[in-house]
């Protein structure tokens, strides 16, 4: 493979990896906290990629402000989904598959709510309007401000979830209902409230997600839903529950689309078409062979260095 | 405003109920009756419909005697064309075709649906099987779409016509498919209603009540759960391959989530664990789609600037949300089995008093 070629992938790797992560981790804190595979999760990132959309369009170019409604809508389809419709049927104990088929449904009406927006004020596939410039051209490799925002902004995103769930009194609370709902309980943590927040940060970060997403490729209704599958392959990489694995897995999961689908294009002629079946070859192999996603291999890892 | 033909539109409401029921039917016994989340229904449709694409552009020429056109690229227009002629003068080529479109269908359905149960075996948690299925029905779809030689990648395969096509007269030949529609349905209704009153049934409720206790009475579940997956399927395929016919078309595109979604939302609304349920949801749905078809023109017509297809799926949503808070055992709720011998005794007892 052309090194030029090379390079590019690998620049889309971490680019698009770091989005996969804010999504990614996102589904493993609802999963681990809340107990529910949101299929819902992609559409707050739609939602939270058109807020960012409508306040471009409004003449706001300031990115700190297009993230922060981003962030604000997204975490607000979270908490009304939540409470609307997942908290009740959470107090009626009802089965895993009733909740995951309300996941759909949820998903189902914000994703068509989008598209009759999008239809009415005619915003289709458009891009969320920041300039672009270009940073750095080294022969092929072309690094935009794109590629500057995207990155950092999901880096420090990811170390601040991280000092949060491990650093603060609202991390330790939700850690503590992921691990056992009912002693949290007895212990006097405030759950319900603490699940109210839980959502908020989902919804945010993922809305956050969404316009990082909107700034590199254009913006439409479909855009949550066409990522939603890599980004449960990427938490299934990090066995449901690892936030170090999930982060990985999502690096892993863009490495696999960008770098080794062009691999596979280049030397056996593979068609790029085949590229959305990537995600879904790891989530069947992942399931199958290491349910437990790579966790251990990262505890083991750390194991040998010590 | 337009004029609605209520003739065409009672046939085409009931050719879609016919086909809708097989599918809710399906889903029924797979996760009304024996528990199991099959969201992957739109891979098991498609199979029918995929095959139907395959025989319609492969098969029929051979049984008519004709030589065998290569369905995509350059020569897609002849070959279509031929399709058609075939379709049109050779009613028996046409009739020997969809049964053995049927028969193969079946047959694959059976085996992808066998063999998806054991992988439910190997699996950590129950919920995997559900994302292992949805999963799967996209990485099919895409392969499929990625096949340039198979059903034509994203272009498709058109005048896929249903058996009915040489008649002359357009409504007599919607209603003679619509009567097969129906008939199929009816077939697997007694079937699965069968199936259900028999012990066989009874387990596979024992199974989705309690899998421990269930072993614990000495069933083997694992067999049990691949048979009534490889039933499921193959009354899917059926649907699918039937649900290509009435649109004359494959198109990759038609069997997204959102068609597994479809089929969900018969069930719930219907009744989950009851075939009759499942008949009410499939003609509710049937009527439903109609009308938002006939809404859409409607709206198009008069510039409307709302597309009316968003509609459809936003209350398809709070439909399926609606009937999961308030009333999660559907508009039929399963009744309680009994068997012929408590049937007896309740007799005696009742005779006695």
């Amino acid at each position: 493979m052309p090194s030029a070629l090379l390079v590019t992938s690998l620049v889309n790797t971490i680019q698009i990896g770091s989005l996969y992560a804010l999504m990614a981790l996102g589904i493993t804190l609802t999963f681990s906290v809340i107990k529910l595979p949101n299929f819902a999760h992609a559409e707050y990132v739609t939602a939270g990629a058109y807020a960012a959309l409508v306040i471009s369009l409004s003449g706001v170019l300031n990115p700190f402000i297009i993230m922060a409604a981003a962030f604000f809508v997204g975490a607000l389809a979270a908490l009304i989904s939540h409470l609307a419709v997942f908290k009740a049927l959470e107090e009626r104990q009802v089965s895993l598959y009733t909740l995951i088929l309300a996941s759909f449904a949820v998903g189902l009406i914000i994703r068509y709510i989008l598209f009759l927006m999008a239809d009415y004020f005619n915003l289709f596939d458009l891009r969320i309007g920041i300039p672009l410039k270009i940073l750095v051209r080294e022969g092929s490799l072309i690094l935009s401000n794109l590629f500057a925002w995207v990155v950092p902004t999901s880096i420090v995103m990811v170390i601040l979830l991280t000092l949060l769930l491990n650093a603060t009194p609202l991390g330790r609370e939700m850690r503590a209902l992921a691990n056992n709902i009912n002693l949290a309980r007895v212990i006097g943590i405030p759950v319900e409230r603490v699940k109210n927040y839980t959502w908020l940060l989902v919804g945010g970060l993922a809305g956050l997600a969404g316009a990082l997403w909107g700034l590199q490729t254009a913006v439409n209704p479909l855009m949550g839903w066409a990522a939603i599958i890599s980004v449960f392959a990427a938490a299934i990489l990090g066995g449901l529950s690892s936030f170090s694995g999930t982060i990985l897995g999502a690096y892993v999961v863009a490495f696999s689309e960008n770098t080794v689908m062009l691999f596979l294009n280049v030397n056996y002629g593979v068609d790029l078409a085949y590229k959305p079946a990537i995600p879904f070859i790891i989530i069947i192999a992942v399931l199958l062979i290491r349910p437990q996603g790579l966790t251990d291999l990262i505890r083991r890892a750390g194991d040998l260095g010590r | 405003m337009i004029n609605i033909d209520i003739g065409a539109t009672a046939i085409a409401v009931l050719t879609l109920f016919g086909i809708y029921s097989l599918m809710a039917i399906s889903l029924n016994l797979e996760y009304g009756v024996a528990g199991l989340p099959n969201f992957g229904k739109a891979l098991f449709i498609s199979i029918g419909a995929y095959t139907a694409g395959i025989t319609y552009t492969r098969l029929l020429p051979l049984l008519a005697g004709a030589e065998v056109i290569h369905p995509c690229g350059p020569t897609m227009g002849g070959a279509l064309q031929l399709r058609s002629e075939i379709m049109a003068s050779q009613p028996v080529a046409g009739f020997i075709n969809l049964g053995l479109t049927l028969l193969i269908a079946a047959a694959i359905a059976g085996v992808v649906g066998f063999a998806v149960s054991y992988v439910t075996l190997r699996l950590k948690e129950e919920w995997f099987l559900a994302l292992v299925l949805l999963v799967g029905g996209e990485t099919v779809r895409i392969v499929v779409r990625g096949a340039d030689d198979f059903i034509c990648s994203h272009n498709g395969i058109s005048g896929v016509a249903q058996p009915f096509y040489f008649v002359d007269d357009p409504r007599s030949s919607a209603f003679l498919f619509m009567l097969l529609a129906l008939a199929l349905a009816l077939l697997a209704y007694l079937y699965s209603q069968r199936l259900i009153h028999s012990p066989f049934g009874r387990m596979l409720k024992g199974l989705r009540e309690n899998e421990d206790v269930t072993r614990g009475l000495g069933k083997g579940i694992s067999l049990a759960r691949a048979q009534i997956m490889l039933i499921g399927s193959v009354i899917a395929a059926i649907g699918g391959a039937l649900f290509a016919l009435n649109t004359g078309f494959v198109n990759t595109n038609d069997y997204v989530v959102n068609l597994t979604l479809d089929v969900w939302v018969m069930v719930v609304l219907g009744g989950i664990g009851n075939n009759r349920g499942a008949l009410l949801g499939a003609l509710l749905i049937a009527i439903m789609d109609r009308f938002t078809q006939i809404g859409a023109i409607v709206l198009n017509m008069s510039n409307s600037p709302i597309e009316f297809n968003y509609v459809r799926f936003i209350a398809f949503g709070i439909i399926l949300l609606w009937m999961l808070r308030y009333r999660p055992a559907g508009l039929l709720p399963e009744s309680r089995l009994t068997t012929n011998a408590h049937d007896v005794v309740k007799r005696v007892i009742g005779a006695s008093k």
